[in-house]
């Protein structure tokens, strides 16, 4: 987006002094990132056509073999499945629960708006790992897991058994992620002119329509932007899974690490972080298409 | 008058959601507290022997001044190189202005996961041992697109007419820079610090591949303890990590405002 005070285009040659403190102002931070981030990971990604030899020294001749042996095999592939079925369940749950939640810090009364922006920004600023540990504590499949206990202490089954399972998995990486759809989302919808959603009910609209037909989608961009990190950042982690998973809920972040820290293989490795970057990549490039498409205003 | 959606049932979700996101936090605070010798549920008394087992021991302590000289680190590290990089983009003079900024938000797409593999591969190939300037690196790439976001979205929003007529009236770059930008971007500037901080202060998928045994940051020390130690203590150390969570959140809505420092 330009700013109002350009009136020539971006990439028009002007005098050299003109560009020279912006290159030098922007030069540490890209600098910074072209050595320790480019560099690094176009380094590591190219690995992953390599081959190990087995004094494990990386080099030539190129080969698809590593990605052969990831797609190949039949475990590695329930592993990719896993990790997109994950994401993909946990975008959605978020999706259901974000728009209430978001829907009050943008449009409640004053208290719970103020206390729902509390308990969403709070645990954002807790580690993921702490967190997990809370969903641990919570989900544990005996008696002394603490919704069983609740439950059981209300006269029901304590029927809750799903820790160490892909669902355990969905259920914190809801928790976790779900803030970062709620900020766009509130801020979204508190874009939306009330008087569109106003004139709709008075002319007869009943709420649902009025959601449905104004509020959902004017709030897509917010929708798009916080949808797309979830399901990146689920898809692309490591610590939930590790510790609430088990092997039902084994993902590919999890299975890296592994390569790495107890089987050395680093072109596989390699392979396996290509594909989590793939996922990534083809997740945000939808969502930039979808986004481009559309009228913004 | 009607409210314009359906407010009681919104209410009514989100109390029950509100539940559901404090949940996971207020367990591990009540287990914390817990007199019996292990972490199960329900607590069955009152006690802070746990708290005071935690901050007597040496490597917690070590660990959590590890984690905070790191994200004290990052933070100014990705302040500095960050502003001027966020004010040249928003001159939006450089050719390739775009791709600057793609490049400068990308360690926000790429999972931290394969940033902090391929940054471990990188330095042991190059021969980088010094385990706190990695680490620093690490967090300060992670903590650097926050800190660009804030610092961009506070710049779009300054009057830049007051630059303008510094710099008319004689004033040299950097005084219009100390005494006109930054007053008005302070409060976005205060936020991202304050966020980036805390991005790297709860990091784990950068420690996980840079820390060593002797520079280990808190979550990582926390993961270790979660599979030998099994008493309450663990949830203590956790709690002590939700605390300064919360003392930040408590900062940003007194210094900022949550809402303006969360862009809602």
């Amino acid at each position: 987006m330009m700013s109002a005070t350009t009136e020539i285009a971006p990439g028009y040659w002007r005098p050299p002094s003109r560009l020279a403190a912006p290159a030098a102002m922007a030069f540490p931070a890209v600098g910074f990132l072209v050595v320790f981030l480019v560099i690094p990971a176009l380094t590591l990604l190219s690995y992953s056509v390599l081959v190990q030899s087995p004094t494990g020294e990386i080099g030539l001749p190129l080969t698809l073999n590593n990605f052969q042996r990831l797609l190949g095999s039949p475990t590695y592939r329930g592993i990719l499945f896993n990790t997109v079925f994950i994401a993909g369940c946990s975008t959605v749950f978020a999706i259901l629960l974000a728009y209430p939640l978001a829907m009050t810090v943008a449009y409640g009364r004053p208290l719970l708006s103020r206390l729902t922006m509390v308990a969403v920004v709070a645990p954002l600023v807790v580690s993921v790992i702490v967190r997990s540990y809370g969903w641990q504590l919570l989900l544990g499949n005996g008696p002394a897991g603490v919704v069983n206990f609740v439950l059981s202490s209300v006269g029901l089954p304590p029927f809750v058994k799903i820790l160490n399972s892909k669902w355990a998995v969905v259920v914190a990486s809801v928790h976790v992620y779900l803030p970062l759809l709620v900020l766009p989302l509130a801020a979204s919808l508190g874009r939306i002119p009330p008087n569109l959603i106003e004139a709709a009910r008075m002319l007869g609209a009943p709420s649902w329509r009025a959601f449905f037909g104004i509020t959902l989608p004017l709030s897509y961009p917010g929708l798009l932007a916080g949808a797309t990190v979830v399901f990146t950042l689920t898809a692309g982690s490591f610590i939930t899974p590790q510790m609430l998973g088990g092997t039902d809920g084994m993902v590919l972040g999890v299975l890296l690490e592994q390569q790495v820290n107890t089987v050395y293989d680093w072109p596989m490795s390699a392979a396996i972080a290509t594909l989590m970057v793939a996922i990534a990549l083809t997740v945000h490039f939808i969502t930039h298409r979808v986004m481009n498409a559309r009228p913004t205003r | 008058m009607k409210t314009e959606y359906n407010g009681r049932f919104i209410t009514a979700v989100t109390i029950v959601l509100l539940i559901f996101m404090v949940a996971p936090l207020v367990v591990v605070v009540a287990l914390s507290i817990t007199p019996s010798k292990l972490a199960m549920f329900p607590p069955t008394g009152f006690t802070l022997e746990w708290y005071a087992k935690v901050l007597a021991t040496e490597k917690f302590r070590h660990s959590f001044m590890v984690s905070a000289s790191l994200a004290a680190g990052a933070t100014i590290l990705s302040l500095v190189i960050g502003t001027p990089a966020a004010m040249a983009i928003n001159k939006n003079v450089l050719p390739g202005s775009r791709l600057i900024e793609t490049l400068l938000l990308s360690p926000m797409i790429l999972p931290i996961l394969i940033t902090g593999l391929a940054l471990f591969q990188f330095m042991a190939a190059q021969g980088m041992r010094s385990t706190g300037w990695n680490l620093l690196i690490g967090h300060a790439i992670i903590t650097l697109p926050y800190m660009m976001r804030t610092v961009t979205a506070s710049l779009k929003q300054i009057d830049h007419s007051l630059e303008e007529a510094a710099s008319t009236l004689g004033a040299p770059p950097l005084t219009v820079f100390f005494k006109v930008t930054v007053p008005q971007i302070a409060p976005g500037i205060l936020a991202g610090c304050l966020f980036a901080f805390m991005i790297s202060f709860d990091d784990f998928p950068i420690s996980l591949w840079l820390a060593d045994a002797r520079i280990e940051p808190l979550p990582i020390y926390l993961h270790h303890q979660m599979s030998t130690v099994f008493d309450p203590s663990i949830a203590a150390m956790s709690a002590l990590m939700i605390a300064t969570g919360i003392i930040v959140v408590i900062l940003l809505e007194k210094l900022v405002g949550l809402r303006k420092a969360m862009g809602v």
